[in-house]
């Protein structure tokens, strides 16, 4: 199970994203990323080995 | 007539009546915009009202007209576009600062078929910025209001489509759904619309926010009309990579199908009660709108919602990832530009990994498998439109949203033609929508169902308190 994101690796990735957000706003985006986040866990609940993405690149749909 | 009756004529109407000359498109024209002028300083649906260009339009659709040269039923009928659409010569501006002055150089095909088709365009519509933010404040235009109560929104982000329908300002819109942006104002503000089967309606010129969840549908005042508009959009561009090459079927003819024996099915449980689950207002308007399907023939199945629950939390993920991926640059260098809900909302997607968008588009793969295996024995699900009447703008949480079940963008995640029609009002006075879903590419299953509930019932004839 993967922890919370916290403030200081918030203000750490949007550094290397090149952002500039204020640290008002990073404290109002916190809320909002780590809820992304717990999203995301539940939806690994349902992987399988055998499931790929959707919408992978298809040659036959280019040559159609 | 009245100039408020000609306004609210449904499209059908309008073309019968210019066929029969009861009146001109000049005249049709000139009563929306007489409209416009008198009520929208009240709801602030247009950023930019094309009058000249209309009345332009208008004259050439009459003289084409009466001389018998007919483009068919959207022939001289005025026409409105939610603000993303890209129009050639006209401001096009998502409503953000962003795009304030860009004036396209081409046209979205949307807009060349409806062109072609010899509509009127009234104007560009006001909208949620990009599709994504909320009703804001800080944005360059103000948010639009809802014609049934102004102190209320109207749902987005094509808020300006559905406000603007309601309000009898034009016969039919354009609006864009990327989790619900269609069917959410359709439902709101009282009108109907339809979110096509994904690559059914060309995305070319569309300002994306999420490419493999954007869908482009039309919105109008009945389910006649709807099928009308989208005979036009519907077909195969080259120009849009997600086109899909598939036959158009005659939506119109088959709206008066019979729907006795057709099964709908509806994923109430572990979906309708997630979190504060729906409200009870909606719920009981929708329970009512099931009695009359079944009232009509159609059987009503009630099956598990679990993975239409889940298919929310892959959409929202895929969705902020791709919108970040499109707006990254102007986040670094324009941040200032972005309304302060819509910045926070693309921003979150910045701190998403690689693997958080794959295991999205992974479980996309598994819920679209789950959620379609049920048309094995279904020909259509049924839900409320959205879980809550429009919020009043003051006290307006914007995390509400999140703690209902989200109706709508499962079936974005999925790309099945889903619908939203009227089916009843709060006793505030404030409209609930039906949303009907069917497989892919059977978008007349969604006509034909809400075709009958229309017919059946009167909540289309009413109209907001304006005049």
């Amino acid at each position: 199970m993967a922890h919370e994101i916290t403030l200081d690796e918030l203000r750490m990735i949007a550094g290397r994203a090149g952002l500039h957000v204020s640290e008002d706003e990073l404290q109002r985006l916190l809320p909002g990323v780590n809820r992304s986040h717990k999203q995301v866990l539940e939806l690994r609940d349902l992987m399988t080995d055998t499931l790929e993405p959707a919408g992978l690149f298809s040659v036959a749909s280019e040559e159609e | 007539m009245a100039a408020s009756d000609l306004c609210y004529l449904s499209m059908a109407e309008a073309a019968t009546g210019l066929r029969q000359k009861k009146f001109s498109p000049v005249e049709l024209t000139e009563a929306c915009l007489s409209r416009i002028q008198t009520f929208d300083g009240r709801l602030h649906c247009f950023i930019t009202c094309t009058a000249e260009l209309a009345i332009r339009q208008a004259k050439q659709a009459e003289k084409a007209l009466f001389s018998d040269n007919d483009f068919g039923p959207l022939h001289g009928i005025p026409i409105a576009l939610k603000d993303l659409y890209a129009t050639q010569g006209i401001r096009t501006t998502c409503h953000s600062a962003v795009l304030h002055d860009w004036v396209p150089d081409f046209n979205a095909t949307a807009v060349g078929k409806l062109s072609g088709a010899g509509t009127v365009l009234l104007g560009k519509l006001g909208m949620h910025e990009f599709a994504f933010g909320g009703p804001s404040v800080d944005a360059p235009f103000p948010a639009v209001r809802n014609p049934w109560n102004t102190a209320h929104i109207t749902g987005g982000s094509s808020s300006g489509s559905g406000a603007a329908l309601a309000a009898g300002f034009c016969y039919g819109a354009l609006g864009s759904d990327t989790g619900g942006s269609i069917r959410n104002p359709a439902a709101h503000c009282g009108i109907v619309g339809i979110k096509p089967t994904y690559g059914r309606v060309s995305r070319y010129g569309v300002v994306p926010l999420s490419w493999s969840l954007d869908h482009t549908g039309p919105m109008a005042r009945s389910v006649e009309d709807c099928a009308i508009m989208l005979q036009v959009l519907a077909g195969y561009d080259s120009n849009d990579p997600a086109s899909a090459n598939v036959a158009v079927p005659d939506f119109r003819s088959a709206l008066r199908d019979r729907i006795k024996g057709l099964r709908v099915g509806v994923p109430r449980a572990n979906w309708f009660n997630e979190n504060k689950g729906t409200d009870p207002r909606t719920e009981g308007v929708f329970n009512a709108a099931l009695r009359t399907l079944k009232e009509l023939g159609a059987e009503i199945i009630d099956i598990d919602g679990q993975s239409f629950s889940l298919a929310r939390k892959a959409n929202q993920t895929i969705l902020i990832a791709e919108a970040y991926a499109y707006h990254e640059k102007n986040l670094q260098h324009s941040p200032e530009k972005f309304g302060s809900s819509v910045r926070r909302r693309l921003l979150e997607g910045a701190f998403l990994s690689a693997a958080d968008y794959i295991a999205a588009q992974r479980a996309r793969t598994a819920l679209n498998e789950q959620i379609r295996e049920n048309f094995s024995r279904l020909d259509a699900f049924a839900t409320p439109t959205i879980a809550r009447p429009p919020d009043a703008f003051d006290g307006m949480d914007p995390n509400e949203q999140n703690l209902r079940p989200n109706f709508t963008n499962p079936f974005n995640l999925t790309g099945l033609p889903a619908l939203s029609v009227p089916c009843g009002f709060t006793p505030d006075n404030l409209p609930v929508g039906l949303q009907i879903v069917a497989p892919p590419f059977a978008e007349a299953t969604c006509f034909r169902l809400a075709f009958a509930y229309e017919q059946a019932t009167i909540w289309h004839k009413h109209r907001p308190p304006l005049d």
